[in-house]
């Protein structure tokens, strides 16, 4: 180790990519958590403050706009009202199986009917029935996109052909499809044993509409801008359309088939409330339109803390989508 | 002893009407097989062209190919092709490549035989180590190497290099060139290389034959390369047929074939920046007389080719 | 539920009792016969009068006749309509022009029937604070105090001319083409002069040759759309009234009671083929609602018991002071001005659940008299639809099974033909024989005659 002055370290040196916990220094670890947390924090601490102060100066038909603490007590209430619902639930079927016995007791050769509790959907019921039609829709959208947008991305023909009827289709708002597609499921869905609800079909259909556009294109500009390289391999190799397609196209196209996947499950999750505000799919577009009907004091804040599920859930949807689209990403520009 | 693979009196353009080039004309080949053949010509002459014609990837617009004695019409696993950038599949393994080639070009196999095979290409080119690595954890040289053996598992008949050390830096294009060199000692299967670098093509091929440049390219004489191998890169400088035969292929290529330099004379209009001279009296602001400014016409003249 | 009653092993009494016990706690009510469907939805609107509906099911009278039901709040009157028509919903709390409307067709075309009317009364017309000022100045009548009521719609006309003459007529709320409000509001307006609006077969917004504009707001947003001044009135049930009033938005100007005591309001809905494919559970579905409406009109504290089920989030979810107030007998105007009014909701009292034929003529009367019946129409026609859509038939059978249950009183079960005696008890005084709708019809200055 030379003293000169000059070999002091003027060049600069690449720090390497240690995790915070694993730097040197306790400053180095308080820097990190302080940008990385304490930046957004303190975001979120501003955007608290404001909402508080504005709440107490608005007032609105309803009473007073709710402010971050009745809010949060809003929550806490939803949360207990789901609480004994459920125990309302299990006292039912408590009571039921007494009867049964009884009445099996005495005549072990009687039928009997398992009944189900007839109760209400509460909030957290609500949004597992969110999250199942959107993703019910999304796995239709999903498998009708890949598939043709596929078809488009490889032959130039077809891509010219259903272009207009696409740029036709994409911007129309999920307001619009819904009465027609109730329409249609109403007339078409008759079966003897209903397994799906109507509701729940037609915000699954229009959801499934409207999010089906961006995997669609995705799928069909990742297909048609594979390497031509790849394809020539596919051509020296002289495999089938079937290997090709599945070994050498669909690989190749990954990644922006998840771009699109991820952009279609956003855009599905937005439509979904509209949809269900209108079709009555007992979810959290119902609860939404519910409460404004119920026009009570606190009607607000119950429609915040829905604002605030909706987004926490569309932010959670997407960074799971955004995993799954790094981990097909290969090559070294995603890595 | 028919040839392998003849090509007679081929051409190939690009573009229709008025905007066609003829990238090809006229081009006669014929190779015999067990042959190792370079061919040498300019970037952008049309290299990658006929190679593709050779590999079936294109259709001459005049002209035949014919591969022992059959018409070329589409590409094949016995005419291997080994591309200029790799074309390594970068979701598969090296494994997962070569075993792509090796499962569609030998599905009747079983598969303990394929996965044997696929063992031997990776061993044959030194990359057993990193038989499970993706290719962009792999150096150029590497990915090369891949590319090699993936050919050599399909069992070709013919094998087509399209400039394929040309992506990578000189040590290990040398390295390389020694692996393949030594490959081909071992398998003397018919090679077709296309280079840039004349010492490349002379120090692998049994003939070499420049190509002219661009546009309307066409082979120049076939030259024969009767140096004994093996072949010894650092004695190569001392050998009397090597400096013979390079310069006749430089010959070629820098005076016939040449390029020829085409100029185009374009007018500029360059921006007068001769500051305003304000002592001259301006009457009216915004009205009247405002700074006159010259404004310079050049010619300049742009060598394109 | 299918109990299948095999010879009991030993030929005990007591074992006999036993089964017989729990077979009776597991069936059906005593009616005898089990229901077709045991598990129903219902849809409902978030208003004070979808009571008889949830009581009945919170007080555990559905479940007594073997029926399991749910309460489903709906959007809107429409896609209530809808889905009881496409079968997503058993039957519906409705308003008492949708079963007629939707019977002649008059929007969505389909048999729908009704065998209970739910109540009685029930609805407000609410004015803004600025409008009712603008009342007072060209009524100083209206300053005395007490306010003299019922305050008819001459009040309003000098309001409504000048608002004409500067080009923008008024604007007022009411819930669906075919809503008792709709009507109600209407016949108020007519009896004070002010016309307003036809419907005609270019016109399906009902606003040709009106003096004011009225026009479709779903009930929760009248408030908001009051304060907002986009309409400066409306016609709705409760807790909308109240509501404007509490938040200090809107004055009650008068309630539908004043308008035509006793009038019919809510009935319980189900599509004619529902019926006939489901005659017992339709039975028992009565038979329980029924109960639910005497239990209703019993004693006060079941009307406050009934307000603090109501405010839950899943019924109707106002405050419970807002319900309360209706409820509970007592209509505040505007702050200040209460009044003792215990009819406002009426379940059961004065035969309130019958579905007596003219009311339904009524309503078809006052369809014709706005023009959403395009053509006169024989009398004749108006029974026969009557006799279509209202059944007293099956609240006959209802009521008897509950007699013999001696849940109900003979005396409550109306000896009647199905039409209410003549009545003058309207704001104009006009008398109504059900018998004689175009008779009826002559006798308005405003409105389609019965002959064009």
């Amino acid at each position: 180790m030379s003293d000169t002055p000059e070999s002091a370290s003027t060049t600069p040196v690449a720090e390497p990519k240690v995790p915070w916990w694993n730097r040197e220094s306790t400053d180095q670890r308080i820097r990190t958590l302080l940008i990385y947390v304490g930046t957004p924090a303190l975001g979120i601490i501003l955007f608290l403050g404001l909402w508080s102060f504005t709440a107490t100066r608005v007032k609105v038909s309803f009473g007073q706009l709710p402010g971050p603490i009745a809010v949060a007590a809003e929550v806490k209430s939803l949360w207990l009202d789901h609480k004994s619902e459920r125990e309302r639930e299990k006292q039912f079927y408590e009571r039921q199986e007494e009867r049964k016995a009884k009445v099996l007791a005495g005549n072990p050769d009687s039928e009997w009917k398992e009944r189900k509790y007839a109760g209400r959907p509460t909030y957290f019921d609500q949004i597992v029935t969110s999250l199942k039609t959107v993703f019910t829709g999304f796995l239709i959208a999903s498998l009708i996109a890949v598939p043709l947008g596929i078809v488009c991305g490889l032959s130039k023909t077809i891509n010219i052909a259903l272009n207009p009827l696409i740029q036709i289709f994409k911007p129309v708002s999920p307001l619009a499809w819904l009465p027609i597609v109730m329409i249609m499921v109403s007339a078409l869905y008759n079966p003897e044993e209903p397994f799906f609800e109507k509701a729940f079909l037609s915000s699954a259909i229009t959801v499934a509409l409207c999010s089906l556009w961006p995997t669609l294109v995705n799928t069909a500009v990742g297909v048609a801008s594979i390497d031509r390289d790849y394809l020539n391999v596919a051509r020296v190799l002289k495999l089938g359309w079937f290997k090709k397609i599945f070994k050498i196209v669909l690989p190749a196209a990954l990644p922006l088939i998840f771009t699109g996947l991820r952009l279609s499950l956003g855009v599905g999750w937005m439509v979904l409330i509209a949809a269900e505000m209108l079709a009555q799919n007992p979810g959290l577009g119902k609860f939404v339109w519910d409460m404004f009907q119920n026009g009570s004091s606190q009607t607000l804040a119950q429609i915040m803390v829905a604002v605030f599920t909706i987004g926490g859930i569309g932010f959670i949807l997407d960074r799971v989508m955004l995993s799954l689209q790094r981990s097909v990403s290969f090559g070294s520009a995603n890595h | 002893m028919p040839p392998i693979l003849e090509i007679q009196s081929a051409s190939k353009g690009y573009g229709q009407g008025r905007q066609r080039t003829a990238v090809l004309k006229n081009i006669n080949l014929r190779i015999d097989e067990g042959e190792f053949v370079a061919i040498i010509g300019y970037s952008g002459a049309g290299k990658t062209t006929l190679i593709s014609l050779l590999a079936g990837l294109l259709r001459p617009d005049e002209g035949t190919v014919q591969f022992r004695g059959q018409p070329v019409t589409e590409p094949g696993p016995e005419r291997a092709l080994i591309f200029q950038n790799y074309s390594l599949l970068p979701w598969l393994s090296v494994a997962g490549n070569i075993a792509l080639a090796v499962d569609s070009v030998h599905s009747d196999w079983t598969r303990q035989r394929r996965r044997e095979h696929v063992e031997r290409h990776i061993a044959m080119v030194n990359l057993t180590p990193a038989r499970h690595k993706k290719p962009h954890e792999l150096s150029g040289g590497m990915r090369q190497r891949v590319s090699v053996a993936r050919a050599l598992a399909m069992d070709p008949q013919l094998l087509l290099m399209d400039e394929p050390l040309s992506a990578l830096d000189a040590l290990t294009r040398a390295t390389l060139q020694d692996e393949v060199s030594r490959i081909w000692q071992e398998n003397r299967k018919t090679v077709v290389l296309i280079t840039n670098d004349p010492d490349e093509g002379i120090y692998l091929a049994d003939r070499i034959i420049p190509l002219s440049a661009g546009p309307e390219a066409t082979l120049g004489p076939s030259i024969p390369i009767d140096i004994p191998r093996p072949r010894d890169r650092r004695d190569l400088n001392k050998e009397p047929h090597f400096i013979d035969i390079r310069r006749r292929v430089l010959d070629f290529l820098l005076g016939e074939g040449a390029r020829t330099r085409t100029t185009v004379t374009r007018k500029l209009v360059l921006p007068d920046l001769e500051p305003e001279d304000l002592t001259r009296p301006s009457g009216m602001p915004f009205v009247g007389s405002r700074a006159r400014r010259r404004r310079e016409e050049k010619e300049e003249t742009v060598e394109i080719s | 539920m299918k109990i299948k009653k095999s010879p009991p092993r030993s030929s005990s009494v007591w074992t006999r009792a036993i089964l017989l016990l729990a077979a009776g706690t597991l069936w059906c009510g005593a009616s005898g016969k089990p229901p077709e469907k045991e598990d129903l939805k219902f849809g409902f609107i978030k208003l004070t009068d979808c009571a008889p509906l949830v009581i009945a099911k919170e007080k555990g009278y559905f479940e007594e006749e073997g029926l399991y039901v749910t309460l489903e709040a709906q959007a809107n009157w429409k896609i209530l309509l809808d889905r009881v028509i496409s079968g997503e919903l058993d039957g519906a709390h409705m308003l008492a022009g949708q079963p007629i409307a939707a019977t002649i067709g008059f929007g969505t075309k389909a048999d729908v029937i009704t065998a209970l009317s739910m109540d009685l009364n029930g609805n407000g017309i609410t004015v803004s604070r600025a409008i009712w000022e603008e009342m007072i100045k060209a009524n100083p009548a209206l300053k005395k105090d007490p306010v003299q009521r019922p305050v008819k719609a001459d009040a309003l006309k000098p309001v409504v001319q000048a608002y004409k003459a500067e080009g923008t007529p008024l604007r007022l709320g009411m819930v669906f083409p075919v809503s008792t409000h709709n009507y109600e509001l209407r016949y108020w307006l007519a009896a004070g002069g002010i016309h307003p609006g036809f419907y005609t077969p270019t016109d399906i917004n009902g606003n040709t040759s009106a003096d004011v504009l009225l026009s479709v707001t779903p009930p929760p947003q009248m408030p908001a759309t009051l304060a907002q001044g986009t309409i400066q009135g409306y016609c709705v049930g409760e807790p909308w009234n109240q509501q404007a009033v509490i938040r200090d938005i809107g004055v009650a100007v008068i309630t539908d009671y004043e308008i035509w005591k006793n009038n019919p309001e809510k009935v319980f809905g189900v599509t004619a083929e529902w019926a006939t494919t489901h005659p017992n559970t339709h039975l028992g579905v009565l038979k329980a609602m029924m109960r639910a409406c005497m239990w209703l009109d019993a004693s006060p504290a079941h009307r406050k018991e009934a307000c603090r089920i109501l405010a839950r989030p899943e019924y109707v979810g106002a405050d419970y002071e807002v319900i309360a107030n209706s409820m509970t007998g007592t209509w505040e105007y505007f702050k200040g001005d209460t009044r003792e009014l215990p009819d406002f909701n009426v379940f059961w009292r004065y035969h309130a659940t019958y579905p007596y034929y003219s009311d339904c003529v009524w309503y078809l009367t006052q369809m014709r008299r706005w023009g959403q019946i395009g053509e006169t129409k024989p009398d004749a026609w108006y029974l026969d639809v009557a006799s279509k859509v209202y059944r007293p038939d099956l609240y006959k059978e209802a009521a008897d099974a509950l007699i013999k249950e001696g849940k109900m009183k003979a005396a409550d079960l109306p000896k009647t033909d199905g039409f209410r005696p003549p009545t003058a008890d309207f704001i104009d005084q006009i008398e109504f024989d059900g018998r004689k709708p175009n008779h009826y019809l002559e006798q308005f200055p405003i409105g389609l005659k019965a002959a064009p």
